[in-house]
């Protein structure tokens, strides 16, 4: 049955000429789970918005919208707040009150509705969820995953028929991000809720989801079953790189067949194709011959207050001269705290931090920030000051020719106006303004679309071939395998594990590449879906003769 | 269990509204009745004590210095009365004068104490309950609120250290500390207001400002309230009655005079000591009735 | 609740009421019943007169981004005290009620002292500083045309207010300490007060001086963009 449909809807936002949507059409069924997909900056945002009428932003609007068979903007407000729910990328701003237990009931008391039902509402919710344990608590203590979850709560105990999401994992880390999505799925399926969701993690999501659509500048580019849908964008490539490993696997041979989408089905897909007679790539690997140490931790313990527990436990690691080394971990592990104290922000009570060489306390003060290192922090609005992308730049005296990437098209705009990526490029390049030796990053590529990403990881290399050493601490996998020298898992303050990337994954089960998950056990030390792919093509061959 | 702290707010408030009343009705010249003064500083002090138990004892001899120096600077300036003590440079310090800043010192301190036991239990949660009850839109407004200051302390610091961290923020001397401060503050009201945009969508998304909000929240009117409450109003009307009738005047100057003791005066002491010690009594209850739950076990 | 049918005369009430009323009954009250307590009279009235002005805002349509607006400025001029001698409070209330307007003003100022008095303790003067910040919000927002026209206006705005909040918080604390009101007890307090209140009403100029401009362009800005 038809839920919701969208008749050749564009729209163009004040002061600009080019339409963020262009004539899009497509209808949605009770309990659908879509994914909508398509590069930064190509309207998926303002598609979603339109669909959610209060949330339309200013600008002139053509093209209607059907919420079953009837236009919203004929519905009542009740209904539409009530039927349409939506939940969007930062977790923390989406948050009203100050209670979990009266977040949860917000939306009822907006209706209206009689202390008594929303008691019930909201106490079935917090079961379903299984949030009891927190309910009472106010909302700053929660972590970026726990936040998130609270948001759907509080849109579902409205009961409503849609649900639309706008990047809700960006902000979270790999295991806090699946779990979302799998409590997204958990609800399609109970309640027969339908869910329009975008990403640009497809990994999670593609699998859960029963129809994809994809867009590029405003248009839709296809619109069906998943498994066609990714099927047909094979030549595209600008999908192809957000896709899942088993996808992209797929893509890179012309075998005909279902695409496999899971990581079990890119596992059978691999066996029943490919033999494993060549079972790892030579090494080459000159990568851990001993280089100068530029950082050096040994046995750091750090804590925010006398009374709060450590977050870092006897933490101890080197970083090289000229590598990229990456830290991954859960939320709240301590990574910014790492990074913080690797920085200089906070002083550890025990043991100390050697920055190229020299202790961190002798440091005058700023000294270590002019010459040596710089920090690009996890929430890079902070780094903002300014009324315009240029007067930013300016602040940090940093000029164009000097920077490795070109922002000249944005000077005009304010730093709050332009992407999520846009925003990482600016930050970095106020960072790298003070041409450090070290460059710290947390989470550089947060909320990105994979073209985002990889001109990211391009700029990196380039600088690490320039003689800067990067730290990079970051939740994407993928991203780690492709462009780390040296990987490290962060755990409740220490690191546990540390190595080159073919090594570190292969040793971990769940914390690893979908490549990796998919290879282990029939190939070795395969990380990154290129080495998969080429040690595919061996077998290939191999087996061909 | 800490006294009051599972009764509901509006029996909290009541109680203390009813008892800080007093306090304060009788803080004047005419009833200024040293008696109910020290009855309500001495069930002040205990409410305070009963909570918390040890802690920020110091605290308690910083009010005492307090009431030593508001009751002899009285004598100081206020020269009624017809005892005289001592002069000081021909001004008379007078007996009443020393003992009236004696009972004004129980009066404020007593209050204070009432209002440092008050915050304690009334909790922004408990005050934006009574609040939404008058005003929805009020006690939003005022809930928003308390989510942001630990929020936008939080950022603030982030703030500082991203600065610290490109170099750009420095706090050596007292200028650039205040250069500092003002340019982290404008970043952060540019970050505030843009993502209390994000806040407002998440509102109107969830159909703020359609009709007119009922008012949820989890605390309970429970049988304990009405008798607290109750208690506390019918104890705080005989009071007042008693206060009025003039039968507990109590005058300090020119010399010290008062109403004699009649069966009214008696009832309104009494009266007033079960009303400031209610805390106490409540506590104790509560202690009692687990002794006898665990001792049937 | 009682409700004013009447717009124009609920908008004059809503002034008149804290504005004028409160302080006449509080001195009505200190002069007519001798015998009872100043204390009592004034926070009963001042209290009155707060949830009036409430009540008034609750009958009143807000849109949700001055809601959001109010919360956010109240937010700031608590937490703006980490900047060394700032007292940000005023300037908040000023600044809010010059461009959003006086009630949102009042709001902000009033909101402030309650939630401030959170860490530092609720008391009888809580009322008081509600009030007082209050008003400087209120009257603010009366003279927003002017204010908004001359940056030396509103900085001058500024620091009287500043006095304008010390003088009413000594008149409070005279009360408290239950002397007899004469004007010489008052004058007295008021001269003691001086060096504080200097010191007050300068951190208040530097922070207009530095902050008014940059905060009313994004205050604009925000307007703009979103529409407030
Ligand atoms: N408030 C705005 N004013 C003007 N242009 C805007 C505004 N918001 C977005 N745009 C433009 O509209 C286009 C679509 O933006 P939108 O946010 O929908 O993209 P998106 O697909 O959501 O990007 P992302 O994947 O980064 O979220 C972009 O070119 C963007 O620059
Ligand atoms: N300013 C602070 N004051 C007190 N505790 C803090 C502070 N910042 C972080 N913490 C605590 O320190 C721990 C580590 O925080 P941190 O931000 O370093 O984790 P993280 O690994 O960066 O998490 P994420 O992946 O979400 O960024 C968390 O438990 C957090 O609650
Ligand atoms: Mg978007
Ligand atoms: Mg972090």
């Amino acid at each position: 049955m038809e839920i919701l449909k969208v008749e050749n809807l564009s729209f163009t936002y004040p002061l600009c000429n080019e339409k963020a949507i262009d004539g899009i059409s497509f209808s949605v069924d009770r309990g659908d789970f879509i994914t909508v997909c398509g590069a930064t900056g190509c309207g998926k945002s303002t598609l979603m918005r339109m669909i959610k009428k209060e949330l339309t932003p200013l600008g002139d609007m053509t093209g209607r919208v059907f919420y079953k068979g009837r236009d919203i903007n004929t519905l009542s407000e009740a209904e539409t707040a009530c039927s349409i729910g939506f939940v969007a990328q930062r977790p923390e701003e989406q948050i009203v009150t100050d209670k979990v237990w009266h977040e949860l009931a917000f939306g009822l008391e907006n209706m209206g509705i009689a202390r008594d039902i929303i008691r019930r509402r909201v106490s079935e919710m917090t079961c379903y969820f299984g949030i009891e344990d927190w309910f009472e608590k106010s909302v700053s203590e929660l972590s970026g995953g726990q936040k998130q979850l609270l948001n759907l709560a509080s849109v579902m105990v409205m009961q409503p028929d849609v649900l639309i999401l706008d990047e809700p994992t960006a902000q979270l880390d790999p295991i806090a991000a699946s779990d979302f999505i799998a409590t997204l799925s958990k609800l399609n399926r109970d309640l027969s809720l339908t869910v329009i969701i975008t990403e640009h993690r497809l990994e999670e999501v593609i699998p859960v989801s029963n129809r994809l659509l994809a867009m590029e500048c405003g248009k839709i580019l296809k619109y069906g079953e998943t498994r066609q849908v990714v099927a047909s964008l094979r030549e595209n490539d600008v999908f192809t790189r957000g896709m899942p490993a088993a996808v992209r696997i797929f893509n890179s041979f012309d075998l005909n067949g279902p695409c496999p989408l899971t990581a079990r089905e890119g596992r059978d897909y691999i066996e029943s194709n490919f033999p494993n007679t060549v079972i790892s790539l030579e090494e080459t690997d000159e990568r851990n011959d001993k280089k100068e140490t530029v950082l050096e931790f040994s046995d750091v313990y750090f804590k925010y207050a006398k009374e709060l527990p450590d977050v870092l436990r006897g933490l101890d690691f080197k970083v090289y001269k000229g590598e990229i080394f990456c830290i991954m971990g859960g939320n709240g592990s301590g990574k910014s705290t790492c990074l913080s104290v690797a920085a200089g922000l906070h002083r550890p009570y025990s043991g100390n931090v050697r920055v190229l060489g020299k202790k961190i306390k002798d440091y005058k003060k700023n000294e270590l920030y002019r010459e040596c290192l710089s920090l690009l922090p996890q929430d890079v609005q902070t780094v903002f000051l300014k009324n315009t992308v240029k007067e930013e730049l300016e602040d940090v005296k940093s000029n164009e020719d000097f920077l490795p990437y070109d922002l000249s098209g944005l000077y005009e705009r304010h730093p709050y106006d332009i992407s999520g990526g846009q925003q990482q490029l600016l930050a970095l390049a106020k960072v790298l303004s003070t041409s450090p030796k070290i460059l710290l990053l947390d989470e550089p590529t947060k909320g990105l679309d994979a073209y985002a990403k990889k001109e990211i990881g391009d700029i990196l290399k380039r600088l690490r071939n320039g003689g800067m050493t990067v730290i990079c601490v970051t939740h994407d996998v993928e991203f780690a395998a492709e462009y780390a020298d040296r990987c490290a898992m962060f755990f409740r303050g220490e690191i546990t594990s540390c190595g080159v990337p073919s090594e570190f994954f292969s040793g971990n089960n769940f914390y690893t590449t979908a490549a990796n998950r998919m290879t282990s056990g029939y190939y070795k030390n395969i990380t990154t879906v290129s080495d998969a792919v080429k040690i595919m093509r061996m077998n290939r061959t191999e087996g061909a003769l | 269990m800490k006294a009051f702290d599972n009764y509901n707010p509006i029996t909290v408030f009541i109680y203390f509204a009813s008892v800080i009343t007093i306090g304060m009705f009788c803080l004047n010249p005419v009833t200024m009745n040293p008696l109910i003064l020290f009855l309500s500083l001495a069930g002040a002090v205990t409410t305070y004590l009963i909570r918390n138990r040890t802690e920020g004892a110091q605290s308690h001899l910083f009010f005492f210095v307090m009431f030593i120096l508001l009751t002899v600077i009285n004598p100081l300036f206020n020269h009624n009365g017809v005892t005289v003590l001592l002069i000081i440079n021909n001004n008379p310090v007078t007996l009443e004068a020393l003992l009236y800043g004696a009972a004004s010192a129980a009066a404020i301190i007593g209050v204070i104490y009432w209002f440092r036991s008050f915050s304690q239990i009334m909790t922004s949660d408990k005050l934006l309950y009574i609040l939404g009850n008058i005003s929805p839109k009020f006690a939003l407004i005022l809930s928003m609120t308390l989510r942001y200051v630990p929020m936008f302390e939080k950022q603030t610091q982030k703030v500082i250290q991203a600065q610290r961290g490109l170099g750009l923020y420095s706090d050596t001397d007292f200028m650039s500390r205040v250069r500092g401060g003002t340019r982290v503050f404008s970043v952060m009201v540019t970050w505030a207001l843009e993502n209390g945009v994000i806040t407002s969508d998440s509102m109107t998304a969830r159909g703020y400002g359609i009709t007119k909000r009922t008012f949820f929240s989890i605390f309970k009117f429970r049988r304990q309230d009405i008798i607290l409450s109750a208690a506390s109003v019918i104890l705080f009307l005989i009071i007042l009655a008693g206060v009025i009738s003039g039968s507990v005047n109590f005058k300090f100057y020119p010399e010290i005079s008062y109403a004699g003791t009649t069966v009214i005066s008696v009832i309104t002491y009494i009266a007033y000591g079960l009303l400031a010690f209610l805390p106490a009594f409540t506590e104790s209850g509560e202690e009692l009735r687990w002794k006898y739950l665990k001792s049937r076990i | 609740m009682i409700t004013i049918k009447n717009a124009s005369l609920r908008k004059v009430l809503r002034i008149a009421i804290p504005f004028a009323l409160v302080p006449a009954v509080i001195v009505a009250g200190v002069y007519l019943f001798k015998e009872n307590s100043y204390m009592l009279i004034s926070v009963a009235v001042i209290i009155l007169s707060l949830l009036l002005f409430i009540s008034g805002f609750e009958k009143k349509k807000t849109g949700t981004r001055r809601l959001i607006i109010v919360a956010i400025m109240t937010a700031l001029s608590v937490v703006g005290r980490f900047i060394p001698v700032f007292k940000p409070v005023t300037a908040m209330t000023v600044i809010t009620a010059v461009y959003i307007g006086g009630e949102a003003g009042f709001l902000v100022g009033a909101m402030s002292a309650l939630i401030s008095n959170f860490w530092f303790g609720q008391g009888p003067w809580t009322p008081f500083q509600m009030f007082a910040w209050g008003m400087i919000g209120l009257v603010g927002g009366l003279l927003s045309k002017y204010l908004k026209k001359s940056r030396v206006a509103l900085v001058i705005y500024g620091v009287v207010a500043g006095l304008a909040y010390s003088l009413i918080m000594d008149f409070w604390a005279l009360i408290w300490n239950n002397e007899i009101i004469s004007m010489e007890a008052y004058l007295a307090s008021l001269v003691t007060a001086i060096p504080y209140t200097i010191v007050y009403s300068a951190s208040n100029l530097m922070f207009f001086a530095l902050l008014a401009k940059p905060f009313g362009e994004k205050l604009e800005r925000v307007k703009l963009k979103y529409g407030v």
